[in-house]
């Protein structure tokens, strides 16, 4: 710190010594946190997490008219019922079905309308971009009337073609969005490097950048999954045939007008659930780099 | 700089073909639909009698397993029509068949409720069933006041454009143990009901008296307690100007309304029909008010040996009042290009064995008055009980508006908020009802000048 010196013939009483300057606090290492502050409040969160998923097990598993706080006895009669009596298995086919169709179609179309907007410029790629945002805001429930006669016009009602179609045009926007971001990331030189060595331009993707793409495919894949897996209004409104539907409709069709079983709607709830559980459980490793990919196009 | 490549030969080339052939095969597989024909505006046509018609039940799920039932039965006797049953959940039901009015695909027979009779019938969605009816069998067979009230609901003109199935009713439910061990009489009146939810609640052990509606479908049930307390029989008075904020409601109304929270669980103020009931089955209340419907789940939780459901209580003056109930029916939509098949079904859908087949299922009050002296109703004593209550003259209904087209908006998603701010004691039930019969009062106005 740097004073002034007073001068001698007119002496001034000292000044007294500013304060110090403030140290920051000493923030604790990682490891000098006392564990409860830690466990405490991840148990609290995990307590209001955890809760309705035991709560939709409890009812799942014990039986008809039981008030047990545990699934004990414990009875598999409420699966048994939605997955037989309930059609619950046709539903689950259903599901997988345009989950997985539309899983692919959203991945390809991505791909190539990602790449483009990634590689080439043209004289609308921002208002395109635009309107892809914007597309965003849109709720489905909007279009179903225009889309419902563009299917009975196609002849698809009834098919599960129609919610596959409807699904796979309502992801479109945010996957390619994504999709591009992540090309842009891959250095376009690669691509330049394998054209010298011999390579068209299809193949240079296939085999240079596709493969670097696996964290974005995934994301983007994952996501139009779960969407399409959980989405229930086109599949309501687009198909009438029992064997056609997919599980929210069957899940809706549990509870009735003024009877609900509470059972069957918990054990349908978990066959719902388990499918996605298990998709993020596999893919999560991959789903965080892409996300964190994404975020950090330079 | 070299670029190895990292996947080449045949296996490399066949990967992007694969999977788009597996998606357009996955299409393919799926395309086998139809283009959703009987659009809202078409006439149809008479047809030959023969052949498919598709019928959606406006209550699918729960009850698809009784009309597959009556379906079977149908084509036995009719070897020449196919019935397509589709099941809709009750909650989806109007979108979808609203959706379809616009767009195409509305099939020929369809589930309707009283409620919804005045916004199909408004879109020239439904035909009228007047002079089948005359000629058919059912003539005379069917519950005189279900008729009229469909008719009422039917957008006003008389006409009939369902032909009514089955009647829910409101009904106290209470458990017979907790009010034996509390020392407790019936509660038959509302004196006594107002008393035995005060007796049996004791918070400290998660007791409670009551359990309210606060959230989806609480207008009717607050509806019943106010015009039951108040003994007022009619919705409109003679200038037709609603009677919901006529004093004696708006009373009866704010003592209903203190219920929440000192004789019900404070989370009550969300609570739909579902919730309401499943605490009522696996809890320690001693009270809920809910229509027939779910009588079937109150025994598979409880038993039949723990609980009855009475008819509402009766009010001060002796006489029971209650608010109707949408009365369910099968319509024929104006669209079917197969009208005399349709018909032929929903005749032998709500015929004396199949009617009693149905209402025995659904646990409501059949509308084929054959069906209504089955035995099964004497031992389903809630629906028995209804019954009685409903034809022995011992209960004044209250129609509520049903043909008013803005009846659904007015009291669903305008009021139930509107409510909930009366159980929390944001609003005073005299604003709310003020406020709610301004409203019905104008909604009435334009209905009867559009109708001339």
């Amino acid at each position: 710190m740097i004073t002034k010196e007073a001068p001698a013939a007119a002496p001034a009483p000292a000044p007294a010594d500013p304060a110090p300057p403030r140290r920051p606090k000493k923030r604790p290492a990682w490891d000098e946190v006392p564990r409860w502050q830690i466990y405490l409040p991840l148990g609290v969160y995990l307590v209001f997490t955890l809760v309705p998923f035991y709560w939709i097990l409890l009812f799942a598993l014990r039986p008809a008219g039981s008030a047990s706080l545990v699934p004990w006895p414990m009875t598999f009669d409420h699966f048994e019922k939605v997955w037989n009596d309930r059609a619950f298995g046709t539903f689950f086919q259903n599901s997988v079905l345009v989950g997985v169709a539309t899983l692919l179609m959203t991945t390809l179309v991505a791909l190539a309308g990602g790449y483009a907007l990634a590689r080439f410029d043209f004289k609308v790629k921002r208002v395109f971009m635009l309107a892809l945002l914007c597309s965003q805001f849109v709720p489905g429930a909007l279009l179903l009337v225009p889309l419902f006669e563009i299917f009975a016009e196609l002849q698809m009602i009834n098919s599960l073609g129609s919610v596959i179609i409807a699904e796979t045009v309502f992801q479109l926007p945010l996957s390619i969005i994504l999709i591009s971001n992540f090309i842009k990331n891959v250095p376009y030189s690669l691509e330049e490097a394998a054209w010298v060595d011999g390579c068209g331009r299809f193949r240079a993707f296939r085999v240079v950048v596709l493969p670097l793409l696996r964290p974005g495919l995934i994301a983007v894949g994952s996501f139009a999954f779960v969407h399409s897996w959980n989405h229930f209004l086109f599949a309501l409104m687009f198909l009438n045939n029992q064997s056609k539907q997919t599980i929210p409709v069957g899940l809706n069709s549990l509870m009735s007008a003024d009877s609900v079983d509470l059972g069957a709607l918990a054990a349908g709830g978990i066959v719902a659930a388990v499918p996605v559980v298990i998709v993020f459980a596999f893919i999560q490793k991959w789903l965080i780099t892409g996300f964190s990919a994404g975020a950090v196009k330079g | 700089m070299k670029i190895s490549i990292l996947s080449t030969g045949t296996r490399a080339r066949r990967t992007p073909a694969v999977v788009a052939l597996g998606a357009v095969l996955a299409l393919t597989a799926t395309a086998c639909g139809d283009d959703g024909s009987g659009a809202g505006g078409g006439k149809g046509a008479e047809g030959s009698g023969t052949g498919k018609i598709t019928f959606w039940d406006n209550n699918g799920g729960i009850r698809t397993a009784v009309w597959k039932e009556i379906i079977a039965d149908f084509e036995k006797a009719n070897p020449d029509i196919d019935v397509e049953y589709v099941g809709i959940a009750a909650t989806e039901y109007q979108s979808k068949v609203d959706t379809a009015i616009q767009g195409g695909g509305l099939p020929d027979v369809g589930g309707v409720t009283a409620s919804m009779l005045a916004g199909f019938s408004a879109q020239g969605a439904l035909e009228p069933l007047d002079g089948r009816l005359t000629e058919s069998s059912l003539n005379g067979k069917l519950n005189k006041d279900m008729v009229e009230s469909v008719k009422a609901a039917g957008g006003g003109d008389g006409t009939l454009y369902s032909v009514p199935s089955s009647a829910n009713n409101g009904v106290l439910y209470y458990r017979t143990d907790l009010f034996e061990k509390a020392g407790l009489d019936e509660p038959t009146t509302w004196d006594a009901f107002y008393a035995a939810a005060d007796k049996l609640t004791d918070k400290g052990k998660n007791a409670f008296g009551y359990t309210i509606r606060g959230g989806s479908g609480s207008i009717a049930q607050a509806f019943d307690a106010m015009y039951g307390q108040s003994g007022i029989t009619s919705f409109w008075d003679a200038e037709k100007k609603t009677t919901v904020n006529d004093p004696e409601n708006v009373e009866a109304l704010e003592k209903y309304a203190a219920l929440y929270k000192r004789v019900t669980p404070a989370a009550d103020v969300n609570n739909d029909f579902a919730k309401m009931t499943a605490q009522w089955d696996t809890g320690t209340i001693g009270m809920v008010n809910h229509n027939l419907g779910s009588y079937t789940d109150h025994v598979k939780a409880l038993g039949t040996g723990k609980f009855r459901g009475i008819p509402q209580p009766v009010g001060p003056s002796g006489k029971r009042v209650q608010v109707s109930n949408p009365v369910d029916g099968l319509g024929l939509f104006k669209s079917s290009k197969n009208k005399e098949a349709a018909w032929k079904f929903i005749e032998f859908a709500t015929s004396t064995e199949q009617n009693s087949r149905f209402n025995e299922s659904a646990g409501q009050v059949p509308s084929n008055t054959e069906a209504a002296d089955d035995a099964w109703i004497q031992k389903a004593e809630p629906t028995k009980l209804a019954a009685q209550a409903l034809n022995d003259g011992s209960t004044t209904i209250v129609q509520l508006p049903y043909y008013l087209p803005d009846w659904n908006t007015l009291s669903k998603s305008e009021s139930e908020p509107a409510f909930q701010k009366v159980l929390l004691g944001e609003t005073s039930a005299k604003d709310f009802l003020d406020d709610l019969a301004e409203k019905l009062n104008a909604a009435q106005a334009e209905w009867t000048e559009q109708m001339g």
